[in-house]
């Protein structure tokens, strides 16, 4: 018999290459999967629930509150989808076009701007098979891949050996960090750490690209000169370079400018060219982005209105939370209670919550309406987009009676 | 009698970094109201010479405070070669949150990596329960 391979959706590098065992319709035993990957397969309790105001209940009596609250509301919010698959996402869509709804996810507050750029065309970006096939030099600025993709060193970064990669990392590649901590990444990078103060960065860049320029690199911290240039030099002898841009870097940049001068410099200075790759972390935050932006130009925080679309800060989840535009929210696949400040959160419980979500979560608890759909992947098929763009179809492992966070979506609508 | 007992108990200024962390993630995943995942995400990570001026052993409570919120957490020491007095270290999870700035100067975008807080010994009060 031919093997049965799966898709994790335990992190935005969708591994395709996961076996299963079942037992008694649930996951005994997965292979392949790092830490977080087992973790996440096994996760699937396999039975649909139902809350309205925190009692258990059917389907239909709280799809039909959840339609009712959404409808009764002037400005619903909808918020999250960066767990969902792309169908659902297009769907929810669907639902803030019908409801006029402000719809946010969380690149809202980490990759959204960057994002943005990448589908503007504002840097080259690259598949991660081509990291894994060409790439001699991986930077990781702000980024713990060890950590957040578990597998991304192994698979595509550093250790795999590529087409044109065949004598593997230790005479063909090089992995730098550059970070404010010694992170796990940092640790396998070795002498390639390099340790930039708290809010550092941009002049960092600066020094870099100064450094790439034939120049002094200097900042006012004091780096040492001498180290910067041995960085730029082994960025200008790259052939393939990439950089890995995590989220930790974007909440140290005031701007993306420097980082796309730095881009720039080193696709002119550099011997090869330089890529830049997002290292999103739900496992389709890019699907929500590249799906909006089709739609409508955006790739998060828009309002629609009659036909229009508006987008803005106003939009945001945050910025329409605390001004209190919003007077019910549908939350989908994201835990705000648990990842938002406080002050905002408060806001959050003063409306209507409805909640989509495989698991029970602070958010979930608090919510009138709460509906546990299935695990992607495990429970529930369908399609994301990798970090890298490329799409990846996937199966459940086993038929779940779980509806999907597209299902619950199109019954929503049809509940109106 | 305990003379120290009257003596306010060592404070100290910190900014506190937010990470993330595989163990976390996993505990999270497995069970997010579970023991493990408090264990892993209601914890600060300080420098050890702030530790020792705070009079604390690790593994004790220490109250991060600033004009957001305030959360009862356990203290320990990082393994950092490099030393960062003043600067700590913390898995992002919603005790982290309860100190993020509200202040968004309308962006949308929240300051959770640059958290400022203070940090005293808790004296033995438990970590912080989520609740809302
Ligand atoms: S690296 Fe990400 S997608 Fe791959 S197994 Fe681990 S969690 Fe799943």
């Amino acid at each position: 018999m031919e093997k049965e391979y799966y898709v994790c959706t335990g992190c935005g590098l969708l591994c395709e290459d996961i076996e299963t065992e079942l037992e008694k319709r649930a996951i005994s035993k997965v292979y392949t999967a790092c830490r977080v990957g087992v973790a996440h397969m096994k996760e699937n309790p396999g039975t649909a629930k139902f809350w309205v105001e925190g009692k258990n209940t059917d389907e239909a009596t709280a799809i039909g509150k959840a339609a009712a609250l959404l409808k009764a509301a002037k400005n619903p919010l909808i918020f999250g989808l960066d767990n969902s698959t792309n169908e659902a996402q297009k769907k929810a869509i669907e639902l803030a076009k019908k409801l006029n709804a402000t719809l946010d996810d969380s690149s809202s507050f980490s990759f959204g701007p960057l994002m943005a750029a990448l589908l503007q065309k504002k840097f080259k970006t690259c598949s991660l098979d081509e990291v894994r096939d060409k790439a001699d030099v991986s930077v990781f600025w702000g980024a713990d891949p060890s950590d957040s993709h578990p597998r991304q060193l192994s698979k595509f970064a550093y250790f795999p050996r590529g087409k044109e990669k065949q004598r593997g990392w230790e005479e063909e590649r090089t992995a730098i960090a550059i970070d404010i901590r010694k992170t796990h990444t940092a640790k396998i990078c070795g002498n390639e750490f390099y340790q930039v103060p708290l809010g550092g960065d941009a002049e960092f860049m600066e020094a870099l690209i100064a450094g790439l320029s034939g120049k002094l690199p200097k900042t006012s911290y004091k780096y040492p000169p001498k180290k910067l240039l041995e960085l730029a030099n082994l960025l200008k002898a790259a052939k393939f370079g990439v950089i890995f841009i995590g989220q930790d870097l974007l909440y140290s940049l005031e701007t993306l400018a420097p980082l796309f001068r730095l881009m720039d410099t080193l696709n002119e200075k550099a011997k090869g060219d330089f890529f830049l790759i997002p290292l999103l972390e739900a496992y389709n935050m890019r699907g929500f982005n590249e799906n909006l932006f089709e739609e409508t130009g955006f790739v998060n925080r828009v309002k629609f209105e009659a036909g229009s679309v508006k987008h803005g800060p106003e939009y945001s989840v945050v910025e329409s939370l605390k001004a209190k535009a919003v007077d019910a929210a549908l939350i989908i696949g994201s835990d705000p209670l648990a990842n938002l400040p406080y002050s905002i959160i408060k806001e959050l419980l003063e409306i209507p919550l409805i909640t989509i979500d495989p698991c029970e979560t602070l958010t979930s608890k608090k919510a009138q309406v709460s509906i546990r759909s299935g695990v992607s992947g495990v429970e529930a098929g369908g399609s994301a987009l990798r970090i890298d763009g490329v799409r990846v179809a996937f199966k459940p492992v086993f038929e779940s009676k779980c509806p999907s966070d597209e299902e619950i979506l199109f019954k929503i609508m049809e509940a109106f | 009698m305990d003379f120290g007992s009257f003596l306010s108990a060592p404070e100290l200024k910190l900014k506190i970094v937010t990470y993330r962390d595989i163990f976390q993630n996993k505990a999270l995943i497995e069970d997010r109201f579970g023991e493990e995942y408090i264990a892993k995400s209601a914890l600060i990570k300080l420098d050890s010479v702030d530790l020792k001026n705070l009079s604390l052993k690790k593994g004790e409570t220490v109250i991060l405070k600033n004009s957001f919120g305030k959360v009862v957490v356990k203290a320990e020491a990082s393994d950092s070669e490099t030393p960062h007095r003043g600067i700590a270290y913390m898995p992002n999870s919603p005790w982290s949150n309860r100190l993020v700035s509200t202040e968004t100067g309308g962006t949308g975008v929240p300051r959770f990596k640059e958290i400022e807080a203070t940090v005293v010994s808790a004296k033995g009060e438990k970590i912080t329960e989520l609740e809302f």
